[in-house]
C-alpha cells in the first residue's frame, strides 16, 4: 500500500515537472529573440556579458529598449537602422531621459509588475547632482553613474552597485576624488569615506551589515541636496529627525542593544528646543557632538572637548579647576555629570548648591567633603541674591516706566547686572569662590543702584502728583478769587 | 472835569516818567462788545498766553538742549531724568505747543465765522494767518529736535511731501534738509529755525497783530451796530476783560500742569537713520488731515501725480483762505454771506473727518 502511494507521488511530481518544462519552452518560443544580444555575445563584448544578468533583460526588455532599433532582425543594417528608431549609445542627459522613458511612466512600470517610484528622474533633476557639469552640456550625474548601464540588478541584490554595503564605494568614486571634487566644490572635504570607516556605522557596514547607515541613509538617493539647503535631510534642523529614523525605531535598533530614546530626550533639551522649535541653526544637532561621517559616541575623556567647541570658556574654566583632576582620576564624564547628555536642560541656578535637584550635593555632603558643600551652598545663595535683586530692579523699573517716568538709563544699566548673572553662570565652572563672588558682587551693586533709581522714579511720580494737587489748589484759589473780584466789580457797576 | 482818581506815591512816581495815566485812560476807554459770540474773543488771548509759555519753557530747555545728531536725544533724556523739573518743562513745552495750535485754529475759525476779518481788519487777518503758518513751522521744526525714531521718519515723510511741490519743491527740500537726506545737518537747521529764525519773525508779526487789534478794537458781529444803545452791551477792556482773560489763562495753566503730570510727553527710541521706518509713522495731528488726503488720493489724476495734485490743491486752498477778506466783498459791505459759512463748515468737517480717519486707518 505504501509503495503504491509513493509510486503515485513520484509519477505526479514527474508529470508536473514535464508540464512546466513544456509550458516554459512554449513561452520562450513566443518571446522574440534579442538578435542584438546574440551577435554581441558572439563577439564577447562586456556590455552583452553584463546585460545577460540585467534585471531589464529578465523583464523582457531587449537592447532595443534603450538603444532603439529592431532587435528581432538578425540583419545588422535592419536592426541598427535609424528608421527603426536606433539611437546608438545615449550620451549625456539622453541617458537619463532613456531611463525615464519607462521609469517615469506609471503605466509602463505597472505593466512590468514594478512597484518602484516613478519620480526619481524628477528628484534627480532637482538634486545637487542634477546641476550642470562644469562643461555645461550635461548634468553632473546620470542614472548610470550610480546604477551602472548593462548589469543593473535590484538595489536589494548584494551585487548591486547601490546595495548598502557597496553604495559607499560608489559615492566615494567621485567624492573621494579631490581633483574631481575641486571642480564642483573645493570647500567640500573628500575624506568622508575615510571618516565613515572609523565610525560605528562604517565598521559594521564594512562587515556586511546592510542595516547600518550608509551615504544614502542620511543624504537620500535621488534627491540629494546640499547640507545648507533647508529641504535637505542633512540640513541642521532636519538632522535629528534623519538620525531618529533608525535610532528611535526600537524594533530596528533591537539587534544593536542601544537606547532609542535619544531623540525624545534631545527634543526636550535646551539644544533641541533651540534647533527644532526656534530653528536656531547655531544650536547643536546630533552630528555636532557625535560627528557626521565619523559618527561615534564621545568617550569620557572627550566629552568636555566636544561641549567645549561651543562652550569654550566653560570648558577652559573647568579644565583649570580643582574638579578636573578628580574627575579624571575617577573617570567621571565631565559636563555630562551635571548637565546630562541628550536631555541637556536650561542651566539655571537650581543646578548649583546643595538643595534638592542641585548637582553639587551628589558628591558633596556635610559629612563627606564638607568644604565643597559649604562653598556650593554659599555660591547658590549669592546667585539667588543677585537674581532676586535683578528681578526686583527690573520690576521696579518697569513699574516706573509704566507710570511714564524716564528710567531708560537705569534700565540700560541693569543690563550689566544681567550680564553679571550670566557671567556668574560661566565663572561657576572655575569652582573658585573668590572669582565667583567678585562677579556676583559687581552685578549686585549695579542691580541695587538700578533698583534705587527705579524707587526714586516711583517716589518722584507720587511727589509730582502731590505737587500737582497743591498747585491745582493754589490755582483754583486764585481763579475763584479772581472770579469773585470780577463779579463784585461788575455788580458795583 | 478831571476824572483821575488819587494814586499811590509809587504810581505817581512812575506816572511822572511813563505817562501811565494816559495808557490807563486809553485802556479804560476801550470796550469789548458783549453778545452771544463773545466767548470767541478769549481764544486770541489764550493763544498768546500759550505762546508766552512756549517762549519761557523754550528758553529753559535751551539751557540743556544740544542740537546735534549725537547729543540731541541724550540731552532731552538728561533733561527729563536728571534736571530738576526738566520733565515738567519739557512736557509743558510739548503740550503747550499742541494746545497753542488748537487755540490758534479755534481763534482763526471764530474770526472766519464771525466775519471779523472784514473791512477794516484785513491786515489783522493777514498777520494772524502768517502767525498761524509760523506756528505750524514751529511745530514741524520742533518735532524733529528730540531726534527720536518717530520724529526722524515723520520729518523724512514731511519734507518728501514738500519736495513733491512742482518746480520749487526740490530746492526747498534740499534747503530744509541741508542735503538730500535727513541727517544731523537737518537737525541743526531745524534747531536754528525753531529757536532763532521763527521766534524773531513771529515776535515782529505778533507785535504788529496786537497793535492792529488795539488800534481797531474788537470786531463787532454783523448787525451789532444796528442795535439800540440799550441792546448793544459792552464791557470795559480794562480791567473787566483783562481779568476774565487772566482767569482763563489760570485755568489753561492748570490744564497744562495736569496734562504734563498725567501724560508726560514720551521720548521714544533714538533715531537710527539706517533702520527701516517703524509702522504707523504719522505727522503731528494738525498735519494729519493733509497727510491722510495725500495717502487716499489715486496715484494718477489726469496723467498728473495724485500727490502733486493734492499739494497744489492744498496750496491754492491755503492762499484762497488767507485772502478771504479781499474776495468776500459781501461781508465787508455788512451783508450776511451764508454760502461762505457753509464753505467754512465744510472745511471744518473735512479737517475733523480726515484727522479722525488718519488716526483710525
Amino acid at each position: 500500500m505504501t509503495r503504491i502511494t509513493l509510486a503515485r507521488i513520484v509519477i505526479a511530481v514527474f508529470t508536473l515537472l514535464l508540464l512546466s518544462v513544456i509550458v516554459n519552452a512554449r513561452s520562450m518560443a513566443q518571446q522574440p529573440t534579442d538578435q542584438c544580444l546574440v551577435c554581441h555575445e558572439s563577439i564577447g563584448d562586456k556590455p552583452s556579458r553584463l546585460f545577460k544578468h540585467d534585471i531589464h533583460l529578465k523583464k523582457g526588455i531587449t537592447c532595443a529598449g534603450c538603444h532603439g532599433g529592431d532587435s528581432s532582425k538578425d540583419d545588422m543594417e535592419l536592426a541598427m537602422n535609424a528608421k527603426a528608431g536606433f539611437i546608438g549609445v545615449p550620451r549625456g542627459d539622453r541617458i537619463s531621459e532613456v531611463c525615464a522613458h519607462c521609469h517615469a511612466d506609471v503605466s509602463t512600470m505597472k505593466s512590468f509588475g514594478s512597484s518602484l517610484r516613478t519620480d526619481e528622474y524628477q528628484l534627480l533633476r532637482g538634486s545637487v547632482h542634477g546641476k550642470y557639469a562644469t562643461e555645461g552640456k550635461q548634468r553632473i550625474a546620470q542614472c548610470t553613474t550610480c546604477h551602472g548601464a548593462h548589469g543593473i540588478v535590484s538595489p536589494k541584490d548584494p551585487s548591486s552597485s547601490v546595495y548598502p554595503t557597496r553604495v559607499v564605494a560608489k559615492c566615494a568614486s567621485c567624492h573621494s576624488n579631490a581633483a574631481y571634487m575641486q571642480a564642483y566644490n573645493p570647500a567640500l572635504p573628500v575624506d568622508q569615506l575615510e571618516k565613515y570607516r572609523t565610525s560605528v556605522h562604517g565598521e559594521k557596514n564594512a562587515h556586511g551589515d546592510a542595516k547600518v547607515a550608509e551615504c544614502a541613509s542620511c543624504h537620500g538617493s535621488h534627491d540629494i541636496r546640499p547640507a545648507k539647503d533647508a529641504k535637505s535631510s542633512v540640513y541642521s534642523v532636519n538632522i535629528p529627525q534623519t538620525c531618529a529614523t533608525c535610532h528611535a525605531d526600537a524594533a530596528y535598533m533591537k539587534p544593536y542593544g542601544i537606547p532609542t530614546d535619544q531623540y525624545e530626550k534631545y527634543a526636550k533639551s535646551v539644544h533641541g528646543i533651540a534647533l527644532l522649535e526656534k530653528h536656531d541653526t547655531g544650536a547643536p544637532a546630533c552630528n555636532s557632538c557625535h560627528g557626521n561621517h565619523g559618527a561615534t559616541p564621545p568617550g569620557v575623556q572627550s566629552i568636555s572637548k566636544v561641549c567645549g567647541t561651543c562652550h569654550a570658556l566653560n570648558a577652559e574654566l573647568f579644565a583649570s579647576s580643582s574638579h578636573k583632576k578628580v574627575f579624571d582620576e575617577r573617570k567621571i564624564p565631565e559636563c555630562e555629570s551635571c548637565h546630562s547628555n541628550h536631555l541637556v536642560e536650561h542651566a539655571t541656578r537650581s543646578l548649583l548648591g546643595v538643595a534638592t535637584g542641585a548637582t553639587c550635593a551628589r558628591c558633596h555632603t556635610p559629612q563627606d567633603n564638607s568644604h565643597g558643600y559649604t562653598v556650593a551652598k554659599e555660591m547658590r545663595s549669592l546667585m539667588d541674591s543677585l537674581s532676586e535683586v535683578d528681578s526686583s530692579a527690573g520690576s521696579v523699573l518697569s513699574q516706573a516706566e509704566q507710570k511714564g517716568m524716564e528710567v531708560s538709563e537705569a534700565t540700560f544699566k541693569l543690563r550689566d547686572a544681567r550680564q553679571a548673572l550670566m557671567e556668574s553662570r560661566t565663572v561657576v565652572h572655575s569652582f573658585d569662590f573668590g572669582k565667583f563672588k567678585t562677579v556676583v558682587d559687581k552685578g549686585l551693586s549695579t542691580a541695587t543702584a538700578s533698583r534705587e533709581e527705579g524707587d526714586r522714579a516711583i517716589h518722584e511720580y507720587y511727589v509730582r502728583r502731590i505737587g500737582l494737587g497743591i498747585a491745582t489748589l493754589f490755582m483754583t484759589f486764585l481763579a475763584v478769587s479772581l472770579f469773585l473780584v470780577i463779579r463784585r466789580m461788575e455788580r458795583k457797576k | 472835569m478831571d476824572q483821575r482818581v488819587p494814586r499811590s506815591r509809587w504810581f505817581t512816581w512812575l506816572d511822572q516818567r511813563l505817562q501811565l495815566e494816559d495808557l490807563l485812560h486809553f485802556l479804560r476807554k476801550k470796550s469789548v462788545p458783549r453778545h452771544r459770540h463773545s466767548v470767541w474773543y478769549y481764544f486770541g488771548g489764550v493763544t498768546l498766553f500759550l505762546f508766552l509759555i512756549q517762549v519761557v519753557t523754550g528758553i529753559l530747555l535751551l539751557l540743556y538742549y544740544k542740537g546735534s545728531e549725537d547729543l540731541a536725544f541724550e540731552s532731552i533724556r538728561f533733561i527729563m531724568s536728571k534736571v530738576e523739573f526738566g520733565w515738567l518743562i519739557r512736557s509743558i513745552h510739548s503740550w503747550s505747543a499742541n494746545l497753542m495750535i488748537l487755540a490758534a485754529l479755534i481763534h482763526m475759525f471764530s474770526v472766519f465765522f464771525t466775519r471779523a476779518y472784514r473791512f477794516p481788519r484785513e491786515l489783522t487777518w493777514l498777520t494772524g494767518m502768517l502767525l498761524f503758518f509760523l506756528a505750524l513751522g514751529f511745530g514741524f521744526s520742533g518735532y524733529l529736535l528730540p531726534w527720536n525714531e518717530l520724529a526722524f521718519f515723520a520729518t523724512k515723510v514731511g519734507t518728501e511731501i514738500i519736495g513733491a511741490v512742482p518746480g520749487i519743491g526740490k530746492p526747498i527740500l534740499e534747503f530744509l534738509r541741508g542735503g538730500s537726506n535727513v541727517t544731523g545737518a537737518t537737525l541743526s537747521r531745524f534747531f536754528g529755525f525753531h529757536a532763532a529764525v521763527l521766534p524773531g519773525v513771529f515776535t515782529v508779526i505778533l507785535v504788529a497783530h496786537l497793535i492792529l487789534v488795539q488800534r481797531q478794537g474788537m470786531s463787532e458781529p454783523l448787525g451789532f451796530q444796528l442795535q439800540t444803545e440799550n441792546e448793544a452791551k459792552t464791557m470795559p477792556f480794562f480791567p473787566n476783560f483783562l481779568l476774565r482773560d487772566l482767569l482763563l489763562w489760570l485755568i489753561v495753566l492748570n490744564v497744562l500742569a495736569i496734562l504734563a503730570v498725567f501724560f508726560p510727553w514720551e521720548l521714544g527710541k533714538k533715531a537710527d537713520p539706517f533702520a527701516s521706518a517703524p509702522a504707523g509713522i504719522q505727522p503731528e495731528w494738525y498735519f494729519l488731515f493733509m497727510f491722510q488726503t495725500l495717502k487716499l488720493l489715486p496715484a494718477k489724476i489726469l496723467a498728473i501725480d495724485g500727490e502733486v495734485v493734492g499739494i497744489v490743491a492744498f496750496g491754492l486752498a491755503g492762499i484762497l483762505w488767507t485772502l478771504v477778506p479781499f474776495w468776500d466783498r459781501k461781508s465787508s459791505r455788512g451783508e450776511q454771506n451764508r454760502l461762505l459759512s457753509y464753505v467754512g463748515i465744510l472745511v471744518l468737517m473735512y479737517i475733523v473727518v480726515f484727522t479722525v480717519l488718519g488716526y483710525l486707518m
